[in-house]
């Protein structure tokens, strides 16, 4: 029944030429086919925000994006941050707003997308921002901290 | 496992349709946003062979200026662009203020009004939005295009006016007139759906209320509306006796569930002090502006 069937994604950069039933979401691909686990999968309700990834540079969760849906568009997951994800990244790292770890991938993407169009955020916009990645540890306020560096020192 | 045997990509509202009526029934599903049928597919709630995606149609995307003056939004514009459209301001900005509490801005990036209101959840946000704003629903199916006004869209729980191989194509709104749109819920968490929401739209001309559309959502099978209560506000100043009467109809009328949110007792309290409250502060804000 769940016939494989061909599929082209462009994925950090590199186009990956893969079979995927068509019941497969973005994120099943991501990790079992292209062994890039680093968007985790939380509810895959797309609650938590775990699974959040970038398409064409808009958030969105893998989780509830079927990958043949995504041919043609450029997918960019954490193992592919670069500029304003990696900045997020080492804040993240410098402020210690990475705990077990979980939901660091989501927020690190999710935050890239909203500095890209908001790029001096106040805590609060960072917290409506981010309102859609569930962090389980509860460490929000480190989290907030190293958006709002990664905002102070800027974009590469 | 999904039983998935079918990916459709048609670029047509009408190729669309055909192919809705070309498949087998409950068995064939339209995909706009993904962001209801992609979870309900992983939760095993529903098990298509064959989904038509909309993600190639055109004519579903994005906001348009009618002739006379008006919008269309097409089925397939996501929340965060209705949640930034400027031109839904005066009476249509109830729409507006409910896109952007839909969920979480990633959400609001992927899910789209058409799939939205298709889905009726009576505990969505667009729905009491589009009651409020008396807005009207364009449908394709096989015999054409028809027109459903949002009141009667709404039937049941999860149930709306679209007949068998229908699919809802925009949002149709009558040019804005001055005056003020507002929406306002009550919620467990940011981003949750509503325990009980409020919509209004008001046409204020010469320090009066023209015209009202109330609305309350998650209190029964279907945005509830009274043009009672309605007519109740019409000519006045929005007062807080005529606030208090049509909350109190409102309230009468509702026919809430018991459910995880809340209980349907706690929900007939809540319904009068929050129509009351968006009714006080859209006096208020007209006192104030207009």
């Amino acid at each position: 029944m769940s016939t494989p069937y061909p599929l082209a994604l462009q994925v950090n950069g590199a186009e990956h030429r893969l079979e995927a039933a068509l019941g497969d979401t973005l994120l099943t691909v991501l990790r079992d086919a292209l062994a890039l686990t680093g968007a985790k999968r939380g509810c895959n309700q797309g609650v938590c925000g775990a699974c959040t990834v970038l398409a064409d540079g808009e958030p969105v969760r893998a989780c509830l994006t079927l990958a043949h849906e995504c041919a043609g568009r450029e997918i960019v997951t954490i193992e592919g941050a670069a500029g304003r994800a990696q900045a997020l990244q080492e804040a993240f790292v410098e402020t210690g707003a990475v705990q077990c770890g979980f939901c660091s991938p989501g927020m690190i993407l999710t935050a890239a997308a909203m500095l890209e169009r908001t790029p001096r955020p106040s805590a609060d916009e960072v917290r409506a921002g981010l309102s859609g990645n569930l962090c389980r540890c509860s460490g929000y306020r480190k989290i907030v901290d190293a958006v709002l560096r990664a905002a102070e020192t800027g974009a590469p | 496992m999904s039983a998935l045997a079918r990916l459709h990509r048609p670029a047509t509202v009408e190729e669309a349709v055909r192919l809705l009526a070309g498949g087998d029934g409950e068995r064939t599903r339209l995909l706009a946003g993904g962001a209801t049928l992609v979870a309900m597919l992983n939760a095993g709630l529903v098990d298509p062979a064959e989904l038509v995606s909309l993600a190639a149609v055109d004519e579903l995307r994005g906001i348009g200026t009618l002739p006379d003056g008006g919008l269309r939004i097409g089925a397939m514009t996501r929340h965060r662009e209705t949640a930034a459209d400027v031109r839904l301001a005066g009476t249509l900005a109830v729409l507006r203020e409910a896109a952007a509490r839909i969920a979480n801005p990633v959400v609001r990036n992927m899910g789209t009004i058409g799939g939205s209101i298709s889905f009726a959840d009576p505990a969505a946000d667009y729905p009491p939005a589009l009651v409020a704003a008396d807005a009207a629903v364009e449908i394709a199916g096989p015999q054409g295009r028809r027109r459903v006004p949002a009141r009667e869209f709404f039937v049941d729980w999860y149930a709306t006016a679209l007949g068998p191989n229908e699919m809802v194509t925009a949002i149709l709104l009558a040019p804005r007139a001055p005056g003020l749109g507002s929406y306002d819920k009550l919620y467990r968490v940011a981003g949750d759906y509503a325990i009980v929401s409020v919509a209004l739209s008001v046409a204020w001309r010469d320090g009066a209320c023209a015209r009202a559309g109330l609305a309350v959502g998650g209190c029964g099978p279907r945005p509830l509306h009274l043009d009672e209560a309605d007519e109740l506000l019409r000519a006045g100043r929005l007062g807080a006796q005529a606030a208090r009467r049509a909350g109190e109809l409102l309230a009468a009328a509702a026919d809430p569930l018991d459910d995880v949110r809340a209980s349907a007792a706690y929900r007939r309290r809540v319904i009068p002090r929050m129509v009351e409250r968006a009714l006080a502060a859209a006096r208020d804000e007209l006192s104030r502006t207009a």
